[in-house]
């Protein structure tokens, strides 16, 4: 029953494949949280300043509506996740010591599930979210479906961030069979500094200096390391009026 | 004490500091190889740390030759260094010229960055192996046994200061941490693009920048690293610090 770490990874890497769109590519990874890491629902949400907030995937109705409790309640382990920045692991909601989140905690009761486990998702630096999962049993995590978990919600960034990616749609970004090779093509040094210009640049945040750089390596018909190889070599620069090569203009090196 | 027997002293300090007063890990790992560079009989040292999906990431170099070299191993899947990680095994070559066949893009690399001879080191935890350490030589010749325990007993005692909490030997709360240094990374890579953005300079002048300001006002480079990228600390106080440094001459330190 236990699945070795490497098949797992190698099984959640591969869950968004075929994908048509950044939803679609949610749920199917809440999905396969379920089937992957014995859990009864799981559900991505967004919680970023400045974008939509709420439910974006989950494996099934249940698991959104849950999920769904703690934007109208305003409070839940979810939203604590992303404002600590780490997990915030229930294995007893029931437990009457448990006074966290009393409006969250009665909804979910009432719906059968017992146990919570919320995993931040990160873009770069910043925390935009969280994948959430359901048990109807009480318990902790075993170590391998924790460890599958965090491995879900590193994948989960993928979907957010093309749905921060407005007029750039899941397919168009070259989605390809691996959630971790294109993770790793944005996991590279010269991705880093370049969101870092941007940051300097613009004032944004690290999370949307991503984007912006994905979203205009893909309108130039380059990979994101492509276009930050540029962009740390100056051959591309961009400010405000928006991105223009060097030379292009008579304002010339920034100084 | 001789001047070596001190200065070995002080590497060991500086990682045992980490552990005791809560640490900067991407600045005690550059003093790692730093450190390993000056003390050992080689010429540069690089360091590798995997991620909780076993994927490994440069975290530190003594130079640029070496960080490149260790890019260059990740990038072909081939060399000393991810040998040494995938067995949890020393790997030490004193001869690179005879090893073409073993790892057909690594030695010509190698050669063409100026290194003849290469041993690379693990960093372990009981059974976890963290990443591996490669220690360059420009000349052919092993290392010797003084250097080769001593460059071991750094790598042992660095793994300890990467795991703050000892007893937490599984594989989630082991990898929590190791995500911490990878996050500090991340961050660092950033600062140095927000500083050569608004001062006009490369990502290397940034990082001298950064490493300048927060070793003057005392304070963790991953700290100063992380509050230029959010903005909260202008580059400009960075860079204005950097160049009244350079008019004050050496020897000036900082007023309040």
């Amino acid at each position: 029953m236990a699945r070795p770490q490497w098949q797992l990874r190698a099984e959640l890497g591969g869950a968004m494949a075929g994908a048509e769109t950044a939803l679609d590519a949610a749920d199917m990874l809440c999905r396969a949280c379920v089937d992957l890491l014995e859990v009864d629902g799981a559900s991505i949400s967004m919680v970023h300043e400045g974008a939509n907030q709420g439910t974006f995937g989950s494996s099934g109705e249940m698991s959104r509506r849950l999920d769904e409790v703690q934007f109208t309640v305003g409070e839940g382990p979810c939203l604590d996740a992303v404002s600590g920045g780490g997990p915030v692991l229930v294995p007893d909601l029931g437990d009457p010591a448990e006074r966290r989140w009393p409006a969250f905690t009665r909804a979910v009761l009432e719906s059968g599930i017992t146990a919570v486990f919320a995993l931040p998702v990160a873009i770069t630096t910043t925390c935009v979210g969280a994948l959430d999962l359901f048990r109807g049993s009480t318990g902790p995590l075993n170590a391998t479906s924790l460890a599958g978990g965090l491995l879900a919600a590193e994948l989960a960034s993928l979907p957010l961030l093309a749905l921060m990616t407005a007029d750039v749609d899941w397919e168009a970004l070259g989605q390809g069979d691996d959630g971790w090779e294109q993770l790793a093509s944005l996991e590279r040094v010269e991705v880093y500094q370049a969101t870092g210009m941007i940051i300097g640049a613009l004032g944004v945040g690290s999370a949307e200096a991503l984007v912006l750089l994905r979203a205009h390596a893909f309108s130039q018909g380059l990979t994101a390391s492509e276009l930050a190889w540029q962009v740390v070599g100056r051959h591309v620069l961009v400010d405000a009026s928006g991105w223009r090569r060097a030379g292009d203009d008579d304002a010339g090196r920034r100084s | 004490m001789s001047g070596r027997e001190k200065q070995v002293t002080e590497a060991f300090v500086a990682i045992a500091t980490t552990l005791a007063r809560g640490y900067d890990v991407v600045e005690m790992l550059n003093g790692l190889t730093g450190d390993c560079a000056r003390l050992l009989d080689i010429a540069s040292a690089g360091l590798l740390l995997a991620d909780r999906r076993g994927v490994l990431h440069v975290l530190a170099a003594s130079s640029e030759r070496a960080r490149e070299l260790e890019v260059h191993q990740l990038q072909r899947d081939d060399g000393p260094c991810l040998d040494c990680f995938r067995d949890g095994a020393p790997v030490s070559v004193a001869d690179l010229s005879a090893q073409e066949e073993r790892w057909p893009a690594f030695v010509p690399a190698a050669r063409a960055a100026g290194y003849r001879s290469v041993h690379a080191v693990p960093l372990r935890l009981q059974d976890t192996v963290l990443g591996a350490m490669g220690l360059f030589g420009a000349e052919v010749g092993p290392l010797n046994d003084d250097d080769l325990v001593l460059g071991q007993a750094l790598a042992d005692v660095a793994s300890v200061a990467l795991v703050q909490d000892r007893t937490a030997t599984n594989a989630t709360a082991l990898s929590a941490q190791l995500q911490g240094a990878l996050t500090s990374r991340v961050v660092l890579e950033q600062a140095k693009g927000v500083i050569a953005q608004q001062s006009g300079t490369d990502v290397d002048e940034a990082f001298d920048v950064l490493r300048g300001y927060a070793r003057d006002h005392h304070q963790r480079l991953t700290d100063v690293a992380r509050a230029v990228v959010a903005r909260n600390l202008p580059a400009r106080r960075l860079v204005d610090h950097a160049r009244s440094k350079i008019t004050r001459g050496p020897a000036a330190t900082l007023e309040a």
